[in-house]
């Protein structure tokens, strides 16, 4: 059994490789500020490590306090129990604080725990244009900009070019195509797969881009919860018969059985719908899938619908309310996501699709060229990063566990997606209630 | 007269022994319960909120399933503790000296790894694609993959099994201890008035070691109604196909940790204490365990 991290969590993917090599790797450039100085203390993942010590490196008039933790990731609470207990004492909050849990800056922006900063008006505007509109809006709770993300997880389709073009199949563009093709695989070969259902996460990666109600803050504190909208039915019926014939099997790929059975010793995987961290962490790594074959391509749509997309995760950074130093604060932030330094290639320092857009594509551009790929995914990529539907908000209780107990474990037990999604509906408004939020089903 | 003198003089001669524990039960046992018992009953600001804590908690559509769970796996967990700690002692107590301490090493050594760990070990031995045991997985449970394995209905067995493989070992050693302190010339006179060795098991051993059995499950009980460590390594390791409020406990923790609610935690951890406490008052006036030799 594999005990990664495996939440939300882009980067956690990512070994933390050789901080030093990264270090002279990256020490030119740097968007180093002027202004910034004084004593700032940073909480960052493993993976975010070696970024703070960049910044260390290259910014000696900012002292600077480095402070690892799991991250949250992986449902943990530590922010939670940290963010209490500084409350509750009335002094040690850090000033910047990176999460791997994607929905962690909107109880961060509320009561009780009321830690996060609004941004806008202090992080540079100019900057801001740089995200993408889903993004800012992911991280806006209550009017309020609480974070920034450090990196995007849109979902995109992922190919394996070499097989399809062994059996001739044409890559699909819409749901519709993918699920004919799905049926035709589990007629023509079976045994190979089109996606699969069996991630905490894979309602934001089939239900989310068909724009199903079932996360929608509508005013503050209420929540739509709608798993019976036309949006989330047409998707289930379109799924039930793809899981029950195998070609989307309701298993993880973080577990030894998946990469056993699909992975690169048997390279089973022909299409698969995931964020843009699966890349080459997932399938060169964790599956083993062999250099030349992958690539991604745009994300599905529903017929002749305007495309949208789901995501999953993207970390962001949070800078805390109580900072005394607002100015290296937000240097730091700044440094994290939109310095070249960082964000310039995929790597130890940038594992992730940058946010910021002017970095990002410079981070295409090297991607493009790594040999892994069959063929250049930064194109569909860079479209996916503004798909992403709005509609799907981030809320204060996690709904993967949700997703997880009262859908999953029915799959893995031979019934139909369809069947479960009542079930969805009632887990999570009832999770919604319990978290303090006021539920809308309709 | 003569009782009550001995009784005096044995408190300050227990004194001592218990002296150097007596701070850490001070601060870790006694003033947090103080503290959760007046968490459970106030509210956020410290202001008086009386029972609604309690039936706050009780409405939570977490609260009954989690104490659904906690039945069943209390019941299978004890039953499983009763029948076969015991049996194993009395079986082992009859054998030659030398088989028995091979045994009794060989059940004690799971019970050496720390409760997480064991736990981890089990996560491969659930897991068909790699448990030595995926036979059994396969045909008792139709298992071909981990998430077939930790399917819901099976949770609480599952838990059952673990605690027990962990635990069962350090209670049969204590029953051993416990069937070594009745005198062999008790035995030798059962023997000699006919008696064999299942009536003198039976009739004769159990009932001399029914306290150290009360011992047991008391604190087993209160053991069983607290369970965190499994449910929430599992949980984490199936990426979520456990809930994370599946026991009573993890309720608690989430309540705490994730919603800010102390005491809403607080309410559930004085729950649990109660039905502790009402578990050992059953056992201990049921067994008459604290009864003076009849």
């Amino acid at each position: 059994m594999k005990l990664k991290r495996r939440w939300l969590v882009p980067a956690s993917l990512v070994a933390v490789a050789a901080t030093t090599g990264a270090l002279v790797a990256a020490s030119t450039g740097g968007a180093s500020s002027e202004k910034a100085s004084g004593s700032i203390t940073v909480w960052v993942d493993a993976v975010r490590l070696p970024v703070a010590k960049l910044y260390v490196k290259t910014h000696p008039k900012v002292k600077v306090n480095v402070v690892t933790y799991d991250g949250d990731g992986n449902g943990a609470t530590t922010m939670q129990t940290k963010i209490q207990l500084w409350n509750r004492t009335g002094k040690g909050w850090p000033d910047v604080v990176f999460s791997e849990q994607a929905n962690d800056p909107v109880w961060m922006a509320q009561p009780p725990f009321d830690f996060a900063l609004n941004l806008k008006g202090v992080f540079p505007a100019s900057l801001l244009k740089g995200w993408p509109a889903p993004s800012l809006a992911q991280c806006t709770v209550n009017g309020r900009l609480v974070c920034l993300q450090d990196n995007l997880a849109q979902e995109v389709l992922y190919v394996n070019k070499k097989l399809m073009g062994q059996f001739g199949y044409k890559v699909p563009t819409t749901w519709q195509q993918w699920a004919a093709l799905g049926a035709k695989v589990a007629k023509e070969h079976p045994g190979y797969i089109i996606g699969n259902m069996g991630e905490s996460f894979s309602h934001w990666l089939y239900l989310w881009p068909d724009r199903c109600p079932i996360s929608q803050v509508v005013a503050p504190k209420t929540v739509r919860i709608n798993s019976a909208d036309v949006h989330c039915t047409r998707m289930a019926t379109l799924l039930d018969p793809l899981i029950k014939s195998g070609v989307v099997p309701p298993e993880s790929v973080f577990t030894p059985a998946f990469a056993q059975k699909y992975g690169g010793d048997n390279d089973k995987i022909l299409l698969m719908p995931g964020p843009t961290w699966y890349a080459k962490d997932i399938f060169g790594g964790t599956l083993k899938v062999p250099a030349g074959e992958m690539t991604a391509a745009l994300p599905l749509r529903w017929k002749n619908e305007a495309p949208t997309t789901g995501q999953v995760g993207g970390g962001p950074w949070i800078v805390s309310k109580h900072t005394k130093n607002v100015a290296a604060a937000i240097d730091f932030v700044k440094f994290a996501t939109t310095s070249r330094a960082v964000k310039s290639k995929p790597g130890a320092l940038s594992p992730g699709f940058p946010s910021y857009g002017p970095v990002a594509t410079m981070w295409l551009k090297s991607l493009n060229k790594d040999t892994y790929f069959a063929a250049p995914p930064g194109a569909a990529m860079k479209a996916a990063a503004g798909l992403v539907w709005k509609g799907w908000s981030m809320v204060t209780y996690p709904d993967q566990p949700i997703w997880s107990t009262s859908v999953v474990t029915q799959l893995v037990a031979g019934k139909a997606l369809s069947d479960q999604l009542p079930a969805l509906g009632e887990g999570l408004s009832n999770n919604a209630k319990a978290a303090g939020y006021k539920v809308v089903n309709k | 007269m003569e009782a009550t003198r001995t009784r005096g003089l044995h408190i300050p001669r227990g004194l001592p022994f218990v002296l150097p524990y007596l701070p850490f039960l001070i601060v870790f046992g006694i003033a947090p319960t103080i503290y959760a018992l007046e968490l459970a009953v106030t509210n956020v600001d410290g202001s008086w909120a009386g029972v609604d804590n309690f039936t706050r908690t009780y409405d939570d559509f977490r609260f009954i399933p989690a104490f659904k769970h906690i039945l069943v796996y209390t019941v299978v967990w004890l039953g499983a503790l009763m029948v076969f700690v015991v049996g194993l002692a009395l079986l082992l107590h009859g054998r030659a000296n030398r088989v028995s301490a091979t045994y009794r090493f060989l059940f004690y050594i799971p019970g050496a790894l720390a409760g997480a760990a064991a736990v981890v070990i089990w996560l491969f031995m659930l897991d068909p694609t790699v448990s030595p045991g995926a036979f059994l997985l396969r045909d008792l449970l139709g298992a071909s993959i981990f998430a077939q394995s930790i399917a819901p209905g099976n949770l609480p067995y599952i838990f059952a099994m673990i605690a027990f493989w962990t635990g069962a070992g350090g209670w049969i050693v204590v029953m051993y201890g416990a069937l070594n302190t009745i005198p062999p010339d008790l035995e030798e006179a059962a023997r000699i008035d006919g008696a064999g060795p299942f009536t003198i098991a039976f009739r004769l051993k159990l009932p001399l070691i029914r306290k150290w059995i009360a011992y047991m499950l008391i604190l087993s009980f209160a053991l069983g109604t607290q369970l965190f460590v499994e449910p929430e390594i599992v949980q984490h390791a199936s990426f979520g196909l456990v809930s994370d409020t599946w026991s009573t406990n993890q309720l608690a923790y989430q309540l705490a940790f994730r919603y800010a609610d102390f005491n809403g935690a607080a309410a559930i951890a004085v729950d649990l204490l109660m039905i502790g406490l009402l578990g050992a008052v059953v056992i201990v006036t049921r067994s008459g365990l604290f009864r003076a030799e009849d």
